[in-house]
């Protein structure tokens, strides 16, 4: 788990352009959106369309993205159950 | 100005005529497309036929391009005055114009640039002046109208010819599914069970007159006093919750009106979650929640930078036959304001309406078009114009900034370089002059270069700043739009094998992003626009800069030229300036 939680937040850091933050720099349960890590909901589709390339989780819309993205712990739990590669 | 003629060329029909009769008669063109354009996922809009499109073509012209001269063409038709003459200006309202034909590896720009587009077009008619193209998402078609009334207004020009035009594509369909707003079935404008909007073909053509020139209240012609355009200032894809832009630039036409004299309101109606909900709350801001009000997407899908003329020009043509259409697709109310949706086609009493309309980028425009006496109590009796007498005076700048690959002025002083080389240059910039605005590194090219150019431009302003302000404009221009940004979208799209729409990406493809970023950066709630031209042409940008200036709200406008090809070549001039003698 522990393995996966720092990739996601690798992959996340380049998907998402967060240039100047390392994964030490995020709190694996920390919120992602609002007062967290301060992501937005463009964010958040783009998140969409890493688990599907990355993982191949295909997610329909945004609102379901968000109940899932609450930190990167509780997407690293869901990559682990549903992940398709 | 008064509308003297227009021209709605759609799937429904080629004239205003036969669209009103489509329209009344409840028919649409929305079909589910499934595995054209090597999409993977299935989607519905409203598209012309192969064989429509192929009647229609211009030699040596695009599709995109031979829709908005026959539309022009078929306008130009019912007009008697001379249209090749010097005092007629030619805007062209696209949100993304022939982004169809970009193909991977296309350095070259030529054949898509929407200012290359708008000239060719141009030429075919025999226009003299150099055309305008408004490329500011989707309230292209409303902020076109605006420029056309600020320019007539002014007195620069006498007559106006205004076209929206866009065409689908897997660039623009894929862009949209990306984000999530649309629909793969035929969309649902207010209603409980909306999922997402559709996307259509159309172009919409409408001839104006300055008042000066034609009309009066007993011409019988339609009149659009007032228009105006505001941005949020909130986010770049949603809407502010209290609908700032939109409440904004409704007071703004609503001045002077009387709710007593409006027969009716047309919304934007895109059905997507957000957009109606903050045209709902819009509405009951400015207590307008009780007159009746439709939406046309149901019958076209959102046709985009046409959308704003096509949805005008229907509103008026069914008023002159006294209904207000039914909003198609809608049911039963899904918004959180009890609002007076037209299920069915009604009679409407008064022959004035206000447009509403919201785009990304975080803009919102409204207009207000009244026919006969129904000019607004207020408004009728006094000075017609919104201007400001602005005689004798001339652009005051106030401060300029210039940034270039390799160096950077602002007052035309050459500024201390970054040391150091782990950066791009203008990142380097960013890290040494501006530094506490991480969302930086998530713009594209012109985005970053316009923000950078406006934190020095406001640097050198001095004085107190990030407070809600609706005094300053922010107008953009360039030659080449989003091409560094369109080049990157495609990218995502390209490989069947790798095939991932990136939303991030696809936002940037919108050029009046840039324009958004500064707005939001900023709190600047003023008018925020985007304008592609053929070629550099700062009279132009004058005009427009000055015309913008005469609006009695704004005191001062950030305009500039942002040129974006790629990493390597760039090039922005932004100035501060008011109006001074």
């Amino acid at each position: 788990m522990e393995d996966l939680i720092l990739e996601l937040k690798q992959e996340i850091i380049a998907a998402l352009n967060l240039e100047e933050m390392s994964p030490e720099d995020i709190d694996a349960e920390a919120p992602l959106f609002g007062d967290g890590l301060g992501l937005d909901s463009i964010d958040a589709l783009e998140i969409i369309v890493l688990l599907e390339k990355k993982y191949g989780i295909k997610l329909s819309s945004a609102s379901e993205g968000k109940a899932i993205f609450t930190s990167i712990r509780a997407i690293a739990e869901y990559v682990s159950q549903n992940r398709k590669k | 100005m008064y509308k003297i003629s227009d021209n709605i060329l759609s799937p429904l029909g080629v004239t205003t005529e036969e669209n009103l009769r489509a329209v009344l008669d409840g028919r649409s063109e929305l079909i589910r497309h499934e595995h054209i354009w090597g999409m993977p996922e299935p989607f519905c809009a409203s598209m012309f036929t192969g064989g429509q499109s192929e009647s229609m073509q211009y030699s040596g012209c695009s599709r995109m391009e031979s829709f908005a001269i026959r539309s022009i063409y078929a306008a130009l038709d019912g007009a008697s005055f001379d249209y090749k003459g010097v005092d007629v200006v030619l805007i062209l309202s696209s949100a993304k114009g022939n982004v169809e034909l970009l193909r991977e590896g296309d350095d070259e720009a030529n054949c898509y640039r929407l200012g290359a587009s708008a000239r060719r077009i141009a030429d075919v008619l025999g226009f003299v002046n150099e055309p305008v193209v408004v490329s500011n998402a989707c309230i292209s078609g409303v902020s076109a109208l605006h420029l056309a009334r600020l320019l007539l207004d002014s007195g620069r020009f006498r007559y106006a010819v205004v076209c929206g035009v866009d065409v689908q594509s897997a660039f623009v369909v894929s862009g949209f599914q990306s984000l999530k707003a649309t629909s793969a079935s035929p969309c649902r404008p207010f209603d409980i069970c909306r999922s997402g909007l559709n996307l259509g073909e159309a172009a919409a053509t409408m001839v104006l007159a300055g008042d000066d020139v034609v009309g009066g209240e007993d011409s019988g012609l339609w009149h659009i006093g007032r228009t105006s355009v505001h941005n949020d200032a909130f986010h770049l894809t949603s809407p502010s919750k209290n609908a700032d832009g939109a409440y904004a630039a409704l007071s703004d036409v609503l001045d002077g009106v009387g709710t007593d004299e409006l027969g009716f309101v047309n919304l934007h109606g895109t059905a997507t979650m957000f957009n109606d909900q903050m045209e709902a709350v819009a509405l009951r801001r400015v207590g307008l929640a009780s007159l009746p009000v439709n939406g046309l997407k149901g019958y076209y899908g959102h046709t985009m930078g046409a959308a704003g003329i096509l949805e005008t020009v229907l509103s008026m043509a069914a008023a002159d036959d006294g209904l207000l259409p039914a909003t198609l697709g809608f049911a039963e109310l899904g918004v959180s304001v009890p609002l007076n949706i037209t299920s069915g086609a009604r009679h409407v009493d008064k022959p004035s309406f206000v447009k509403m309309i919201s785009g990304f980028g975080g803009v919102n425009a409204a207009l207000f078009a009244s026919k006969g006496k129904w000019r607004g109590r207020r408004a009728a009796g006094s000075s017609v114009k919104m201007s400001k007498p602005s005689a004798g005076q001339k652009l005051k700048v106030e401060h300029t900034v210039r940034i270039e690959p390799d160096k950077v002025l602002v007052d035309d002083q050459l500024m201390a370089l970054p040391d150091e080389d782990t950066h791009s240059f203008l990142t380097a910039i960013y890290r040494k002059y501006v530094g506490d605005y991480p969302k930086f590194y998530k713009m594209d090219l012109l985005a970053k270069l316009g923000f950078l150019a406006s934190e020095l431009l406001l640097q050198a302003e001095g004085g107190e700043r990030f407070s809600v302000r609706s005094d300053r404009a922010v107008l953009l221009f360039n030659r080449f739009g989003s091409f560094h940004a369109d080049k990157a979208y495609l990218k995502t799209i390209s490989n069947p094998d790798n095939y991932f729409p990136s939303p991030s990406l696809f936002i940037y493809t919108l050029p009046n992003i840039v324009t958004g970023e500064i707005a939001i950066r900023n709190h600047y709630q003023g008018e925020t626009s985007f304008y592609i031209l053929a070629e550099r042409d700062e009279p132009l940008m004058g005009q427009i800069v000055c015309a913008t200036l005469e609006e009695p709200q704004i005191q001062s406008v950030i305009y500039g030229w942002v040129e974006a090809e790629d990493e390597t070549h760039f090039c922005m001039d932004i100035k501060l300036v008011r109006l001074g003698k």
